[in-house]
């Protein structure tokens, strides 16, 4: 059984972004403001902050680390520096281009 | 692999069930269920095994077929620590040695069937199933769910049901924003997604639907907010808070299952609800069977879509929809030897839904409801 890749990335690749912070480097897509997606690896995981103060708080309990607030504002700056392209921005582009 | 043919046709692609099971801890059902002194049968895993609590007061899962001759131990009786065959009274114990053949002076050897190991926690009975026959882990073990043994919260409410699919559409489930609007009737306002590890979550907040009738009597509903994790291939626990006018009220709901074989599976979900000032011992239990029952019409409702739709492996996403991908990738890990578990499995990934366009398309077909329903001119769509 293998996993296929998704066919909206066919579309817009992730794009590599930096978090300011810890310097931790993940993937994104963004296909509009308020959507992403962010791809995690173990170096990023082990670096981020904010992550390990939410993993030694919960504790093999429940607990949710919904997200890291810096990276997403790195992610921010990167939408706004053009790092990443917006899908849906993009195709707007592509249709008055 | 070409999904498209020449003619443009986007075709559907679904490779064969897989033909082992999870690796994973899985709930069998309620110990107060299942811990009564008596054998039970459970099929699960393409097997049948049987469950008994022995006289020093274990429960132990064992492969229910007796190694003599292939007798259904689960039809068998306890006595004292031993589960003992119909057949021919052999007597097996919870470690899954045969401990005693009444009629004969000794015990052959190699005279061992399968034992599974077992975890009693919260009033529920788990199994740790692997193909590779390793011990569990500890750091994928279930944690504890505090309201379940507590008095300021409700007994389980418990439901079991056959559901004649592979298990793979239920953990679909997990990701899929958009039916929560088309089959359960909610209406969704904020959701994310994040796996990690073995973990995969589901964040969801939810407004209410005011085209959909209110039981008589119930309180106005202003929305929930839900926390649901699958901790491993079956069991999930969501942290499900109902926002009404006058209060929050707490509950946990349980979504878990095992399968039978690669094209069944069973289905069981357990409720509690915490106890507040409005809500006392009766209230709080009447509440927990009421939400039951309309968690029961949920499952119902995912159950006639499975029956009818076909496994798909290539599903067409629009930007709107979940990460059903990354959701499956998440979901191979069980389902691979240890060693073959790839970092892409367990990295964790994030995926918040843009809900702009789905909340305005839900709300305008809400209010067109209303206004069929005002008009008499037909049934909600």
């Amino acid at each position: 059984m293998t996993v296929r890749p998704d066919n909206r990335l066919l579309d817009a690749p992730l794009a590599p972004v930096v978090c300011g912070r810890c310097r931790a480097v993940v993937e994104v897509r963004k296909s509009s403001w308020a959507q992403t997606s962010v791809q995690w690896n173990a170096e990023a995981m082990a670096a981020c902050a904010q992550r390990r103060q939410a993993m030694d708080l919960v504790d093999h309990g429940r607990g949710l680390f919904l997200s890291c607030s810096e990276l997403r504002d790195s992610i921010d700056d990167a939408v706004r520096r053009g790092k990443v392209v917006i899908v849906d921005e993009r195709d707007v582009q592509d249709h008055c281009g | 692999m070409a999904a498209i043919s020449d003619s443009g046709v986007r075709q559907i692609e679904a490779g064969a069930t897989p033909t082992r099971f999870a690796r994973g801890w899985h709930c069998l059902g309620l110990t107060r269920d299942l811990g009564d002194g008596k054998p039970h049968t459970i099929n699960a895993f393409g097997m049948r095994l049987v469950v008994f609590r022995s006289g020093d007061g274990k429960l132990n899962v064992l492969d229910g077929y007796c190694r003599h001759l292939g007798g259904d131990l689960s039809q068998g009786q306890v006595k004292g620590n031993e589960i003992a065959c119909p057949f021919h009274d052999w007597r097996w114990g919870g470690d899954g040695k045969c401990k005693s053949i009444p009629y004969s002076r000794r015990v052959p050897k190699l005279a061992r069937t399968k034992a599974w190991p077992t975890l009693e926690q919260d009033g529920m009975l788990f199994v740790w199933n692997d193909p590779e026959g390793n011990p569990p882990p500890e750091s994928v073990t279930i944690p504890r769910i505090e309201g379940a043994t507590s008095d300021g919260w409700t007994d389980w409410h418990w439901y079991t049901t056959v559901v004649h699919t592979n298990c793979r559409e239920i953990i679909d489930n997990v990701v899929d924003m958009a039916h929560f609007f088309y089959i359960h009737g909610s209406m969704p306002t904020y959701f994310k997604n994040i796996f990690e590890g073995h973990v995969a979550t589901q964040y969801m907040t939810s407004g209410s639907r005011a085209d959909l009738p209110v039981p008589e009597g119930a309180p106005k509903l202003l929305g929930t907010t839900s926390d649901a994790s699958y901790w491993g291939p079956s069991f999930m626990i969501d942290d499900l808070v109902y926002h009404y006018e006058h209060e929050d009220q707490q509950t946990i709901l349980l979504n878990c299952h095992y399968p039978i074989d690669a094209n069944s599976f069973v289905l069981q979900y357990g409720i509690i609800v915490k106890k507040s000032e409005n809500l006392p011992e009766d209230l709080a239990m009447q509440t927990a069977i009421a939400l039951g029952d309309f968690v029961k019409l949920g499952f119902e409702q995912d159950v006639t879509i499975w029956k009818n739709k076909t496994r798909i492996d290539n599903p067409l996403l629009c930007e709107e929809d979940g990460p059903v991908y990354q959701l499956r990738r998440w979901y191979e890990q069980f389902y691979v030897d240890v060693a073959d578990v790839t970092p892409e499995m367990v990295d964790r990934f994030e995926f918040e839904i843009d809900v702009t366009r789905p909340r305005e398309a839900w709300q305008q077909q809400v209010e067109e409801n209303i206004a069929r329903r005002a008009a008499g001119t037909g049934t909600p769509g």
